[in-house]
Parts: structure tokens; sequence; C-alpha cells
């Protein structure tokens, strides 16, 4: 049965990672493309629309993080090995769906915001500030479910 | 905190003084012009303004064609950094006196212009040489395509494979002795093939005829090409080397200006543009047949230094000094002090304050500097940045918003290293997480008050308390506000209301949740239905009726969700803390786990901790950048502060690549 419990844990810790790093690479992938045609235009804008483009990224690695928080709870990243029984690892699970879910779906909005952004900077390269806050609004999101998924997995005792 | 008083002045001189006058106003750099709306376009004025952007078009032409051939002196990274080498004001004169831009335009466009000649050569040679190739197998001489014979005419061109048998029999069948076809040898690959078809020239009806049932695309055959196919792919070579030599050559002599003249051509740009921009100022006043009118606004503490400076023309002029009106627009300056500067900038990004607005930099400067620290929170990756950072101030002479922004982040740097002290955070858990560190360990253990990993529930309540008072600050500063403009209605309605209904929530929950004595609770009370009557009672009083009055009252008090949502999203401090830490962490964890790889497991774990830790620093400082800032521009600034002026841009020597010093002003030019 402990096995059970630790591929619970895997199973959130791997759809922690997953969909948040799909949302992220959607989100850049949309970022970028808006990128792309903004530099063909002019190329001297590369690091602000890097910049803008860099900003849906975090909820793959919020995703990360919860992942390897995740499996280092159940004592996967060397160290003693842990008893997980069913239920502890239903709940890991459980607690890795916030930023699961929250870094997937934001992470595509963001892209598709600081794609807009990239336009703006394009249009207006001296309000490059309010482009940047922009994408940063949709990211309180997966900011809270990332503090969500992190609270929940402390308080889960072993 | 406020913004700089204006005062509005207006100068009226001798014509013939005029200029004089406004080289001095440029020098001092501390007048915004108010330009008047008269027609301008026959005046003198704008004669030089149009002699001035014929300079410029022409440096600017020049410096284009020339810059990709110079090798700066100083490095990109410097000048990005915004080091500006600097010029006198007699250098500048004297060399705009001596130049002769003229020539050294005219010899510059020779050399561009030449060199697009010879682009268009080339090219025209390659295409050449692709026809010949294909007509290799040419029996004849070319002379029979470009110009024909008396009797023969041909044309060239190409068609698909699959019609070429039809092509044939065409020709056969319409020409019969009268054509001869040729037909470029092809591979089996492609699927065009090109033809040579030579005919009688009575027969040029049939020929039309057989061209248009199949699909044949003429080429233009050019006439240039006489000789037999060789000769003329010879020839081209020969033309080819020739024309590179050339273009060699030519390039040579740009570098040669490029290095000569370069930074000459750069003076002259930011001279003729600052020169040009005084013009603009003349052109705009109004005037009369004998005096000028200058209109500008001027800080109140730049008034003295003015009069000072124009005392030297005596009875030639006359400075009026008046306050704005209310229908008046002064511009914003920012006067902040010293400790404040590398917060301006983010005020200035947000949207300058309008005139009489508060400028919120000195409220925002604290707190901006704590969130850094407890969004990035790991004391290790505070010693980095506060090392790379003094590497670049001190080897680089860094000015203007370049440096604001570094030194910004060197007070977010100390702050972090703050924070990361108390909490125990050293890139992570470095100090644990490898045994040869140990020894620090008691030394780390001693500063530590709170360790977020562990204790995330009290440090969420910090980042939550900090968030109150950061709202409640916000409020009390529009009160303050509120009451400096007489508007006793907002002051106490809007913003008090909130105060009071806050702070005695807060209060009632503190008592709930065991923290505060029975006496708080009363008072909580007290001050929760003092607030909230408040606020019904004041809100929506534009609203005519007591019912609807009544009504946006009650609705009013919905908005406290909104506050409920700003003290929440001030969890990112706990988050953002905890995910620098945890990914520090990681990248430690990594690092001991491929430790135990024989051989190589060295190396690779030095590659991964250093380029996992340098990953995590830059994620982690741009997230903690934006998000402490997004907690001043939407929690904050929202509270009291609507920006949208406009900042004050002086008359001033504005360049871009020199930095103009001198005791006296740039001299006249014109007249």
């Amino acid at each position: 049965m402990e096995v059970l419990g630790i591929m619970l844990a895997v199973l959130g810790a791997a759809l922690a990672a997953g969909l948040a790093g799909s949302g992220s690479a959607i989100g850049v992938g949309i970022a970028g493309e808006a990128g792309a045609g903004i530099m063909t235009e002019d190329p001297g804008k590369f690091g602000l629309v890097l910049l803008l483009q860099a900003l849906p990224g975090t909820q793959g690695i919020y995703g990360l993080l919860t992942a390897f928080f995740a499996i280092l709870k159940v004592g996967l990243l060397g160290g003693e090995a842990i008893e997980v029984s069913v239920w502890q690892g239903l709940g890991v699970f459980f607690a890795c769906l916030p930023i699961a879910i929250a870094g997937y779906y934001s992470g595509i909005a963001q892209g598709k915001t600081s794609a807009a952004c990239i336009q703006l900077i394009a249009k207006r390269p001296e309000e490059t500030g309010k482009a940047v806050i922009l994408p940063a609004m949709v990211e309180t999101y997966a900011v809270l479910a990332l503090l969500m998924s992190i609270i929940l997995l402390n308080s889960i005792k072993f | 905190m406020a913004v700089t008083k204006f005062k509005k002045a207006s100068l009226v001189v001798l014509g013939e003084k005029e200029e004089a006058v406004v080289s001095v106003l440029q020098d001092l750099a501390c007048c915004e012009i108010m330009p008047e709306p008269t027609d301008t376009r026959t005046h003198d004025w704008a004669k030089c303004i149009k002699s001035a952007d014929e300079a410029l078009a022409d440096i600017r032409s020049a410096l284009r064609f020339l810059e990709p051939y110079y090798s700066e002196v100083s490095g990109k990274l410097e000048r990005l950094l915004g080091e500006k080498p600097t010029v006198t004001v007699e250098e500048l004169e004297n060399l705009s006196n001596s130049i002769d831009l003229a020539s050294l335009s005219s010899s510059v466009k020779k050399i561009e212009r030449r060199m697009l000649d010879i682009r268009t050569l080339l090219s025209k040679l390659d295409s050449n040489e692709e026809i010949l190739i294909k007509l290799r197998q040419f029996p004849y001489s070319l002379a029979i395509i470009s110009s024909g014979t008396v009797r023969i005419s041909s044309i060239v061109g190409t068609l698909p494979v699959a019609y070429l048998e039809r092509f044939q029999g065409l020709v056969a069948e319409l020409l019969a002795s009268d054509g001869e076809l040729f037909v470029a040898p092809f591979t089996p690959k492609e699927t065009d093939v090109t033809v040579v078809l030579m005919y009688d020239k009575k027969k040029a009806d049939e020929v039309a005829e057989i061209c248009e049932k199949v699909p044949f695309t003429k080429l233009d055959f050019p006439p240039e090409l006489e000789g037999t196919p060789e000769e003329e792919l010879s020839k081209i070579e020969r033309n080819r080397t020739e024309l590179a030599k050339e273009s060699e050559n030519l390039e040579r002599n740009a570098a040669k200006l490029a290095s000569e003249w370069v930074p000459t051509l750069r003076n002259l740009l930011d001279y003729y543009s600052v020169i040009r921009t005084r013009y603009e100022t003349l052109v705009n006043a109004s005037r009369t047949e004998k005096v000028s009118v200058i209109k500008f606004w001027v800080p109140e503490p730049a008034v003295g230094k003015l009069k000072e400076k124009l005392s030297k023309f005596g009875e030639e002029l006359e400075l009026i000094i008046e306050d704005p009106s209310d229908d008046d627009e002064p511009p914003t300056l920012l006067e902040n002090p010293r400790w404040a500067l590398p917060f301006e900038p983010l005020t200035r990004l947000y949207g300058a304050p309008k005139y009489g607005e508060i400028d919120p930099t000195v409220p925002m400067a604290p707190f901006m500097f704590l969130f850094f620290g407890m969004c990035l929170g790991d004391g290790g990756y505070g010693v980095l940045i506060a090392f790379a950072i003094t590497y670049l101030l001190s080897k680089y002479k860094i000015v203007g918003d370049t440096k604001n922004f570094l030194h910004l982040l060197l007070l977010g740097a100390l702050s972090t290293i703050a924070v990361g002290a108390l909490t125990g955070s050293w890139m992570g858990d470095m100090i644990d997480a490898f045994p040869f560190l140990a020894l620090l360990k008691p030394l780390k253990d001693r500063l530590v008050v709170l360790n977020p990993m562990s204790d995330p529930i009290t440090f969420l309540g910090i980042s939550l308390a900090l968030g109150v008072v950061q709202i409640l600050f916000g409020l009390s500063i529009a009160f303050w506000d509120s009451l400096r403009k007489k508007d006793y209605m907002a002051a106490f309605g809007d913003n008090g209301g909130w105060i009071s209904l806050l702070i005695g929530l807060l209060l009632l929950g503190g008592v709930k949740s065991g923290f505060l004595g029975g006496a708080a609770g009363l008072l909580g009370k007290i001050l929760s239905i003092l607030g909230a009557a408040v606020l019904v009672a004041t809100q929506g009083r534009e609203k005519t009726g007591l019912f609807r009055r009544l009504l946006s009252g009650v609705l009013s008090l919905y908005n406290i969700t909104s506050y409920l949502g700003d003290i929440l999203s001030y969890s990112r401090l706990l988050a953002l803390g905890l995910a620098t830490s945890a990914i520090a962490m990681i990248v430690n964890t990594l690092t001991n786990l491929v430790l135990s790889i024989p051989f190589v497991g060295w190396i690779l774990s030095i590659v991964i901790f250093v380029g996992g830790h340098l990953f995590s620093v830059v994620v982690n400082t741009l997230g903690a950048f934006i998000h402490s800032l997004r907690l001043q521009y939407v929690e904050f600034f929202s509270k009291f502060y609507s920006g949208g002026g406009r900042i004050f841009q002086p008359l001033e020597y504005r360049t871009r690549y020199v930095k103009i010093v001198g005791s006296k002003p740039l001299g006249q030019q014109s007249k």
C-alpha cells in the first residue's frame, strides 16, 4: 500500500511540473511570436522583448518548485525512506493541484498579455514600465496558487 | 514630498539681443518654453532652422554610412551605461567654424553611391552568369540572341519540362526550316527548361502563336552579351574581380574617413541639435517690430539664479515673474532627498504627479526597499548582487537613470541581505547542505529570527500585516492631502470612514483570535460602526434623493472586498521569498546528488551549483522587482495618487553623444 501513496505523490509532482510548465511554454511561445514580429521592424528592441517574453516563464518554475517540494517531502530525493500512507500520498497529490491548474491557465493568459504589451512597446517604447506591470497582474494568481500549494504541502504531516 | 512650485515668466527683450538671451537660458537649463501660436513660416529664424536642419541631415546621413566602419574608442558597454565624453563650448565652436561639412558630406556620398552601383553591377553579373550557365552549350555567338541579324530574330525563355515535347512539335510544324530550337540541358529534378528559339523574322506571328499555346515565360536577354557563352563567362569573372578590388578600396577609404571624422561628426550633430532647439524657441516667441516676448515656466528656486544671469543685459530686457493661474498646467519637477533619488524613476515610470499633487516617491521608498528584500530574501543572492553592482559602479562612470536604477538594486540587495540573515537563507540551505560549511552554521543560526520554510504561517502574518500598514498609510496620505486641499468631505467621508472601519474590523479580528484584550474589542466595535455609518452617510453624496443616496452609501460598504483583496495580495511577499529559498535549495540538493557520481561528479556539481544559482538569482531578482513594484503601483498608489502630470523639460543642451561643459553659453550662430 505504501507504494500507492508514493505514486500518488509522484503523480501530483508530475502534474505540477507538467501542467504549469506547459502553460508557461504556451505563454512564452505566444509572446515570442509577437516579439519576433516586432523585431523584424526594429531588432534593437531585443532586450525589452526578451524581458517581456520571459515573464510568462515563471509558472513553469513555480510548478517545478512544487514538484521538487512534493518529492522531497516523500523522500524520493535522497535521505531516508519515509513511510507514505495512501491518505498522505493523496494529500500531496491534492496539494499540487493549485499550481498545476492555475499555472497552466495563467501561463497562457500571461503570454497573451505579454504579446499585447510587446505590441505596446513597439509603438511607445517610453511606456515600458507599464508594459511590464500588466503581465505581472496575471502572474498574481500563479503566485497565490504557488503559495497555497506550498502551505498545503507544508501542513501534511508524516 | 511635494512637487516643486513653478512661476510663469515672461521675458520682453530687444530684437537684436534675443538670441544672446535665449542662449543664456539654454545654458541655465531651468526654463521650459511655452510656445506661442504665431505665424512663423516667413521669419528669419525659420530660415536658420532650415539651414540647421540641412546640416543635421548631412551629418546624420554621413554618420549612418560611416558608423559601421568605425571602431569605437570607448567600450560599447560604457556607452550603453550612459558615459559621454565631455566637450567644451570653445571646442565645439571652433569645430563648427573650421570644418567644411559640405565637401565631407559630398565625398561620403560619392563613396556611398559608388558602393551602391557596384552592388547593382554585381547582382547584374550574377543574373547574367545564371543565364550563361544554362546556355553554355549554345553553338553560336550570343549576338544572334541579343541583337539578331538582318533576317533572324530570337527569343529566350523557360517552360515546364512537361510541355517541351509539345513545344518542339509546334516549332517543327509551324516553322519547319525557318526556325531552329536550342534546348538547354536539364536534370530530371528541374521542372523548367530554358530554350532559345531562332526564327526568320517573317515568321514572327507564328512564333507568337506557339508561345501562346504553351506556358512559355520570356526572358529579357541582356543586350551586352555578344560573344560565345564561354567568352562571356570569363569576362564576367574578370569584371567581378575588378569590382571586388574597387569595393575593397572604397571600404578602406570609408574606414579611413570614419576613423577621422566620426567623433567630429558626432560632436557636430550634438552641436547643431542644440542650436536648432534654440532657433525653435526663438521662432516660437511672439514679437513686435522692436521686441520679442518669450514665455516660459521656471521652478521657484531657480528664479534668483535666472535674474542674476540676466542682469548683465541691464535695460535691454524686462523679466516678469507671476504665479500660475488656475487654468495653467505647469510642468512637474520632482524634488526628493538624496536617499530617495533611486526610487524616483519608479514614480516617473508610473506617470509623473500632476502639478500640486503629492509626489509618492518618499512614502513609497521604504516599502519598496523592504518588499524587494522580502521577495528575494536570500543573503547570498543579496551579496552577489551587491558585489556585481559595486563593480559596475566603480568601473564605469554611470549617469542618469541607469545610475539611479543600479542604486535602487544596490539598496534592494542590502535589504535582501538583512532579510536573508534574519530568515537564515544563504544561497538557500547552502550552509546546511554542504558539510564543509558546517563551521558557519552557528553564526548563521544566531542571526535567525524566523524560518519561513518551517513556519510559513507566521511569515504570512507578517506579510499581511505589512500590507495593512501600507494600505492604511496610503489612506492616511489621501486624508492629509484632502485636508490640505480643504476638501473636508473627502477627507473625513471617504478616507476617514475607511480608515476607521478598517482599524475597527482589525481590532475586532484581533480580539476574536485572542491577540487583544477586551477593551480593544469595544474600541473596535465603536470604530467599525462609526466608520460604516460615515460611509453610508457620505458615499453617493452627489446623488439626488434620500433613497438613492442611502442605497449607494450601503452599497459602498461592499468595497470592503477590494480592501480584503488588496491585503491578501501582500501574501506574495511570502510566496516569492519561499520560491527563492526553495529554488536555491533544489540547486543545492542537485549539486549534492551529482557529487556522488564517480570521477566527473565534482565538475558536474560545480556546473550545476554555479549555473543554477546564477539562473535563480536572475529569475528571482526580476520577480522580486516586478512584484514589489506592483504592490506599490496597484495596492498603494491607488489609495492616494493618480499621476498623469507632465515632466519638466527645460530648454537645455540635450545631446546624444557628448556632454557640453564650459562656463559661457554656447555662442551665437546667426546674424
